[in-house]
């Protein structure tokens, strides 16, 4: 079990997903009700949505679950009809566990991929000096505790470590005899501490139907990628001691908070069917992202810094479940708002304020093993310029996800 | 049941990765304009000429051709757009070299320098028959390029096609050698002048890009003012770095423009950039010398030639000045820069407001022929005042700059390409065609050893 979350990790390359580049991918169910999840926080995603909603679980639950990210992003500018981004597809995981110690206390441990984002373009498209190949993974390290207050409300709280890769690469606008640009590319890889608190409340519990109420906070975090390599190639000699081969920068993410409360209302129509309506509200706190710098040690090379200006978003989730013997369907959607104001989006990531639309199905295939499958369709388009860069283009985004994950109770 | 799963999964992934983003390509049009037979004219600006010189890796980017290669994404038809390339080094050019440890500047004529091809003496005696779409000329003037009095039908084939070698053997200028200039009423027997516009009423043009004008106010500027008589043996004593006449201007350019009117041409005019923006002009200001090369004063000869006064923040010292920098000139009032070296306040206000006064005259005379104008003065104001282009930073800094060629007045070829694209926005607005843009950075900066 352990070499294969270990090998799919080496496998994951995040695409830029949903709001700026947060991965909303965390659990197959909740892709399925359009992400809504904190209300209802049922089963080991707990961890990860609302770690009070792991009080529950009964024994001990285990969920393993990726998605394959299929992105299509293609650009018009005033020079070409039409250029298409060369990201690969990219398959964020999660696993989950959750477990009851006694009658009050529960234990949870989450590994997932809350931010990323992975962009690339063929290395002399139109926009090579602002970006070539961009790429940032992050996995983050939950263990979790939960505890029962009260018959009708229980809190959960996670330690978070997260680890962050990061790489950058970009052309150079100096020319020699050999080449008309040279090249940068920037990799640091850092860490960072936060926390996952969650409350959770079933404020209705009968036979025909559940009331579940949830708030869960996910602190923000400083990945500092000090001590990062940055390697310059194809640079004149003459200018070495600008752009050495190698030389050292300091950098750092801020990523951002998520506030999110939600609801979720079960009816049981009758013994073989129910069915389950969930919503979210979230806001994330991209203000924190204001800035991207880089110093280099190399007191020559010029220091990079550039004014992201991201703002605050929020989103509203949506989704129904409708339960039939052992199978279960799902439709759902969202809304969510971009960070990113106009002036300031870049090619890599041209995300927009958009809905969209989501699928899943779920099965019980025994008593102990059920599987999940879900699906996720974003399509939107943005006229946007970057101004800091003197670049505007007209983006086409398609992403598709399609997700699966097994859950085992013991 | 579970083979039900796994057929779902493996649809919805191959229907997944299958989605499609992709813009249509955008339907072409040349607008109300015909690019048919596309011609340019100008100077040395429109031939290509940058490094201090005419090479053909630089003549292969020159802005016309740029502008002629997008022009083609239009009108798939368009006539070739011929130009008359030197061969190697042409002229000969500046280049960069690491010399004791600093990035210098290297001209044809210094050790190492990239000196003339084997050719170039002779380059375009062969052509004179050919039509060729670009007729810019480095160093031609306006006031040049049409015969209007007996003078101009005397001096100005001499100027540009040389003088007949039985009688003197020497050259006119070498850049215009590619065309038929007849030869000067003044020589016994010599058959009668064709002036520069007989080219361009010949010229079949269905569009056209007219940039000329810049020489009647950069000889003058670049030479510090300083008079230039060449010819004064013939008792002509034609200054070639004067300040063209505003009237002749105003009739001359009227004569340029009413030729492609008369052909049924449509097309742009350009502006005079404002030559105070150029490297050549702003590099050496009072400041730079005094921070950089350690000046006290800096001791300048005014116009008249003998006045000898302390520089201010108004006057600037030229580019060409470099090799008197390093030897220590301008630090005492008895070792001043020359007139030549130097750009004081009077001959900076007289550019300046000669540049304003032509550029009135441009804009006057398009109006009336009902041709757009590209206003080169405002955009290369503020280009150099600093820019970014696809991520590409550029201003005028003189080689760090990213804009200009190391002679620090012409562009080089990243620098011709932002001012295609400026042509372009102006061509796609009037004549609401959709030429696509240039990606600036297909195309280099300055070389770095």
């Amino acid at each position: 079990m352990k070499k294969t979350i270990i090998s799919a990790l080496f496998l994951t390359s995040l695409s830029a997903f949903a709001g700026g580049f947060q991965l909303n991918l965390q659990g197959i169910r909740s892709i399925g009700m359009g992400g809504a999840y904190t209300g209802l926080a049922y089963g080991p995603s707990a961890t990860f949505f609302n770690p009070g909603g792991l009080t529950q679980i009964k024994g001990h639950q285990f969920n393993l679950g990726t998605n394959l990210v299929f992105p299509s992003i293609s650009l018009q500018t005033d020079a070409y009809d039409n250029i298409d981004q060369t990201t690969k597809m990219a398959t964020p995981i999660h696993f989950y566990y959750g477990g009851q110690i006694n009658e009050k206390l529960y234990v949870g441990f989450g590994l997932n991929n809350q931010f990323g984002s992975s962009s690339s373009f063929s290395d002399d498209w139109q926009g090579r000096y602002i970006v070539q190949n961009i790429a940032l993974k992050t996995f983050m390290f939950q263990p979790t505790v939960a505890y029962k207050i009260h018959e009708k409300l229980s809190i959960g709280i996670g330690a978070v470590y997260t680890r962050g890769n990061f790489s950058y690469e970009k052309a150079i606008p100096i020319s020699s005899e050999a080449s008309d640009y040279g090249k940068a590319r920037l990799e640091g890889k850092g860490s960072a501490f936060s926390f996952n608190l969650g409350a959770f409340s079933q404020l209705i519990k009968n036979d025909k139907m559940e009331l579940g109420l949830g708030v869960d906070y996910r602190s923000g975090m400083n990945l500092s990628l000090n001590g990062g390599t940055a390697t310059f190639t194809g640079v004149p000699s003459s200018l070495a001691t600008t752009f050495p081969s190698t030389t050292t920068f300091e950098s750092g993410l801020k990523l951002p908070s998520v506030i999110t409360a939600g609801l979720s209302f079960k009816y049981v129509i009758n013994e073989k069917s129910e069915i389950t309506f969930a919503y979210d509200f979230a806001q994330t706190n991209w203000s924190s992202y204001d800035t991207l710098s880089f110093d280099f040690k190399n007191e020559d090379t010029p220091d990079s810094k550039t004014v992201k200006n991201w703002q605050n978003v929020s989103s509203h989730r949506f989704g129904l479940e409708y339960k039939i013997n052992k199978l279960r369907f799902r439709v759902g959607g969202y809304y969510d708002q971009s960070p990113i104001l106009d002036g300031y989006v870049s090619p890599e990531l041209p995300d927009a304020t958009h809905m969209a639309p989501t699928l899943g199905f779920g099965m019980e295939v025994s008593e102990k093993i059920s599987f999940d499958i879900s699906y996720l369709s974003q399509k939107y388009s943005r006229e946007a310029s970057l101004d800091a860069a003197g670049f505007s283009a007209k983006y086409n985004r398609g992403v598709d996800v399609v997700g699966f994950s097994l859950t085992v109770k013991l | 049941m579970k083979n039900y799963i796994y057929i779902a999964a493996i649809g919805l992934s191959v229907m997944a990765s299958c989605k499609k983003t992709a813009f249509d390509t955008r339907e072409r049009t040349s607008g109300n304009a015909n690019f048919k037979h596309y011609i340019s004219v100008g100077n040395s600006l429109t031939q290509g000429y940058q490094d201090g010189g005419l090479y053909q890796e630089g003549q292969s980017m020159s802005y016309p051709s740029m502008i002629a290669k997008q022009m083609a994404m239009v009108q798939p038809d368009m006539d070739p757009f011929l130009q008359p390339i030197v061969t190697g080094n042409g002229s000969g050019y500046m280049h960069l070299e690491v010399i004791n440890g600093a990035i210098k500047p290297v001209k044809p004529t210094d050790p190492n320098g990239y000196v003339e091809d084997a050719s170039w003496g002779n380059w375009g005696n062969a052509e004179k028959s050919k039509k060729y779409n670009n007729l810019g000329v480095a160093g031609i003037k306006l006031i040049q390029c049409v015969n209007l009095t007996t003078t101009d039908n005397t001096v100005n084939p001499v100027i540009l096609g040389g003088i007949h070698s039985i009688l003197l053997n020497q050259d006119g200028n070498p850049y215009a050698r590619f065309m038929n200039f007849g030869e000067s009423a003044l020589l016994p027997g010599g058959d009668a002048p064709v002036a520069y516009l007989e080219h361009v009423k010949g010229s079949e043009a269905t569009f056209f890009t007219n940039w000329l004008g810049n020489n009647d106010v950069l000889g003058y500027a670049a030479n510090g003012g300083v008079e230039n008589k060449p010819f004064t043996a013939f008792g002509i004593g034609l200054d070639l770095n004067a300040l063209s006449d505003i009237n002749e201007f105003t009739d001359k350019y009227d004569s340029i423009t009413r030729a492609f009117h008369d052909l049924g041409a449509k097309g742009v005019c350009a502006t005079l950039p404002n030559l105070i923006s150029i490297p050549y002009v702003t590099t050496f200001t009072v400041d730079k010398l005094k921070t950089d090369y350690n000046y006290t004063d800096i001791w300048i000869t005014e116009t008249d030639g003998s006045t000898v006064r302390k520089a201010t923040s108004e006057d600037y010292v030229l580019l060409g000045a470099s090799g008197s920098i390093a030897t220590g000139v301008g630090r005492s009032q008895s070792n001043p820069f020359a007139n030549g070296e130097v750009l004081d306040v009077d001959e900076v206000t007289a550019a300046k407001n000669h540049t304003l006064a032509l550029n009135n005259v441009i804009r006057t005379i398009a109006a009336k022929y009902n041709y757009p104008v590209v206003d080169m003065f405002t955009y290369m104001d503020k280009l150099s005042a600093g820019f970014t282009f696809d991520g590409i930073d550029m201003n005028a800094q003189y080689i760090a700059g990213g804009t200009f060629s190391l002679d620090g007045i012409h562009p080089n070829p990243r620098g011709y390409a932002v001012v295609a694209n400026e042509f372009i926005r102006v061509i796609n607005e009037f004549y609401e065609s959709n030429i696509p843009k240039i990606s600036i950075g297909n195309y280099r900066g300055v070389k770095f050893p």
